[in-house]
């Protein structure tokens, strides 16, 4: 694998192999093309009416698809480097909890807006803790990712369940809920707020040097490491990040649903990873990018949202949704093999 | 009646035994009872513990609290063999599954524990009838998951004047009180009203977020929809939203089975329009009242029903209300 770390795109790649990996990246999109297809299609002959042309569809499709995005988006840096966070299901419980706390407290000392700030401030705070603790056990402690992980899923977990006292921790700051339920020109501010945080996560995995240090780690540790690449100081700010865009979720699920849970990303753990990988990256590390994420995020929030629409039995939502990731694995294998080693991007 | 005195009989044997052993308890010392819920994060469970606590200081009997955090018998069973290794005086618990707790529970009765069971129950739920292996608890304290539904359906039924679309949002398939809740809630729409049409069940694995889409999902399909009845927290938390995110807040109407903080203040900014509370500290309460009859020679019924309140906008800052509201 390259050792050159700093260059964006792999290097010195024939050019078949690039239109195979160029292949590769897009299938994620040609799968989400068809399936919005194959929906409309039915749509239009069961039921005469449509499935995507709909404002109310493609809001509520894009608004479900917010808290498994945001999830999977810290939870992607930290796949291509070729670990795993298992915790950041209960990091953003314990944020939702601690920003309904602050919401509340500070909210109806100072007024909701400083009260809406303080919760950002001390949930994203408190949350830094478990991805910074994650990251020094993985980089310095040399524990593996999986375990080191787990142990911090039950201690955020814990952590989240003491302070809200075992139960759901209700919210009254207006700014909190317009946040999780207001729109601005008729699209929801969740989703801007989601796009935003996107957009800097995609800048800084493709066009900044540490995330150049993120795929070479990925793709080889030791190799990174000689080439100059501080190994442990990225890995733990990986961590970081990722306890933060679980933060960041949280405190909007706390917005959204005026709750804050402590269970809040316990469901959204596995669709979040299953987003990760069906959008192409590798859990061994090396490949994966965040638009790939999104996507997959869709695929699965159209399968979800689409079968309901189209009157689906419930039951074969988790089939559909198990056999498309189990599809996108294989499709990666394969293109593995062919061009036999990784893709950057 | 006969299986009941060998039980006693053996029970009072084995009681013997244990006041050997122990010498304090035979110079009156009081008794100890242990509460395993079905998972201890959960306003329900909490509350049931609050009541149960409250029957103890007033009967002078000590109260042991200990339970798994996920509603399953895998974890449920280790917490249940390690209370029953203490030796307390009488065993309650809410069992997480109707077949798997039942061996384990048999070597609680067998050691000398008696069993009531609260919330949930073992077999079929109707004990000392000398019918099946899984009898021998004394009594089955909990409310009518079934009558709830019922309750649920008449209200919503009411709010609708007797007619429109409506669906149950529901966990999953396979937990005996939500599906009972949503069993009694399809029947009774069924049964009592012929104006309401009641679509598919939809299953959101106690994610709030999923239930929210599918609300939002279903209220595309049918724009007439006219009411949503959540099984649980979770299921009228995100159908609540689905329905503000769908902007027809106030038209949908939604009821939510339970009561905790969160659906209250759901009520009060008009989000979830009926919650059916159960009376999670009068199952404690009598609970650890019917333990305490049983140890001291008093016959208990082998079925306790406990009640419901409906909670609506009317009556939610009534203070007469503010016991039923699910809080530690």
């Amino acid at each position: 694998m390259s050792v050159t770390a700093s260059t964006h795109a792999a290097p010195g790649n024939p050019r078949g192999r690039r239109t195979l990996a160029a292949l590769a990246a897009a299938r994620a999109w040609i799968f989400l093309i068809l399936l919005v297809v194959v929906f409309e299609i039915w749509s239009q002959i069961a039921y005469g009416t449509t499935f995507i042309f709909s404002s109310f569809n493609i809001r509520s499709i894009a608004v479900f698809a917010v808290a498994p995005v945001l999830l999977g988006l810290g939870q992607t840096l930290v796949i291509i480097s070729g670990g795993i966070d298992l915790s950041v299901g209960f990091t953003m419980g314990l944020a939702a909890v601690i920003a309904a706390h602050v919401a509340n407290g500070v909210g109806a000392a100072a007024g909701p807006g400083i009260g809406l700030l303080a919760a950002f401030v001390v949930a994203l705070g408190a949350t830094m803790v478990p991805g910074w603790i994650n990251g020094v056990l993985v980089a310095r402690l040399r524990v593996p990712p999986f375990i080191g992980t787990l142990g911090m899923y039950g201690v955020a977990r814990g952590a989240a369940y003491l302070f809200a006292d075992g139960t759901t921790v209700p919210v009254q700051n207006n700014w909190l809920t317009w946040l999780g339920n207001g729109r601005i020109l008729g699209i929801p501010a969740l989703v801007i707020i989601a796009v935003a945080v996107v957009a800097i996560f995609h800048y800084l995995l493709s066009e900044t040097l540490f995330g150049q240090y993120t795929y070479a780690i990925g793709g080889n540790r030791q190799a990174s490491s000689r080439a100059g690449v501080n190994v442990r100081r990225v890995t733990i700010i990986l961590y970081v990040l990722s306890a933060l865009t679980a933060g960041i979720d949280g405190i909007l699920y706390t917005g959204r649903f005026a709750a804050g849970a402590p269970q809040a990303g316990e469901p959204l753990l596995l669709d979040s990873i299953a987003a990760v990988v069906i959008g192409g990256a590798s859990l061994f590390g090396g490949s994966g990018t965040i638009i790939g994420t999104i996507i997959g995020a869709l695929i699965i929030a159209v399968i979800q949202y689409g079968l309901v629409f189209l009157n689906v039995e419930p039951f074969w939502q988790f089939i559909a949704v198990g056999l498309v990731i189990i599809i996108s694995v294989l499709v990666d294998q394969s293109q593995r093999r062919f061009s036999g080693g990784r893709q950057d991007e | 009646m006969e299986r009941r005195s060998v039980l006693g009989g053996l029970g009072l044997g084995l009681a013997g035994a244990a006041s050997l052993a122990i010498p304090a308890r035979a110079a009156g010392k009081s008794f100890t009872v242990a509460l395993i819920p079905g998972l201890t994060t959960d306003a329900f469970y909490i509350t049931m513990h609050r009541g149960a606590a409250a029957a103890a200081k007033a009967l002078g009997v000590h109260l042991v609290f200990q339970g798994a955090p996920e509603f399953n018998p895998v974890q449920q069973v280790p917490v249940l063999d390690a209370v029953i290794a203490r030796k307390p005086d009488a065993l309650l618990i809410a069992p997480t599954d109707k077949v798997q707790l039942i061996k384990p529970l048999q070597a609680a009765a067998s050691a000398g524990i008696p069993v009531i069971t609260v919330d949930t129950y073992i077999g079929s739920g109707i004990y000392q009838t000398g019918s099946g292996d899984a009898d021998f608890p004394l009594s089955y304290i909990a409310s009518n998951n079934t009558l709830g539904g019922q309750m649920a359906a008449r209200a919503l039924a009411k709010e609708l004047g007797g007619k429109g679309k409506v669906y149950v949002s529901n966990i999953q398939p396979g937990v005996s009180t939500t599906d009972e809740r949503t069993a009694g809630f399809i029947d009774e729409m069924k049964k009592a009203f012929p104006g309401i049409t009641v679509l598919p069940t939809q299953f959101n694995d106690d994610d709030a977020n999923k239930a929210a889409s599918q609300a939002q999902s279903v209220l595309a399909r049918n724009p007439d929809l006219g009411g949503v009845f959540g099984a649980n927290l979770f299921s009228a938390m995100g159908a609540a939203n689905g329905i503000q995110q769908g902007g027809a807040a106030g038209k949908v109407k939604v009821v939510a089975f339970d009561a905790p903080q969160t659906i209250i203040g759901n009520i009060k900014s008009g989000l979830i329009d009926i919650a059916i509370a159960q009376h999670p500290a009068e199952i404690g309460w009598f609970g650890v009242a019917a333990a305490y009859a049983h140890l001291t020679g008093q016959s208990i019924p082998p079925a306790i029903a406990t009640g419901f309140t409906i909670i609506d906008k009317q009556n939610v800052d009534d203070p007469a209300t503010q016991k039923f509201v699910y809080s530690a």
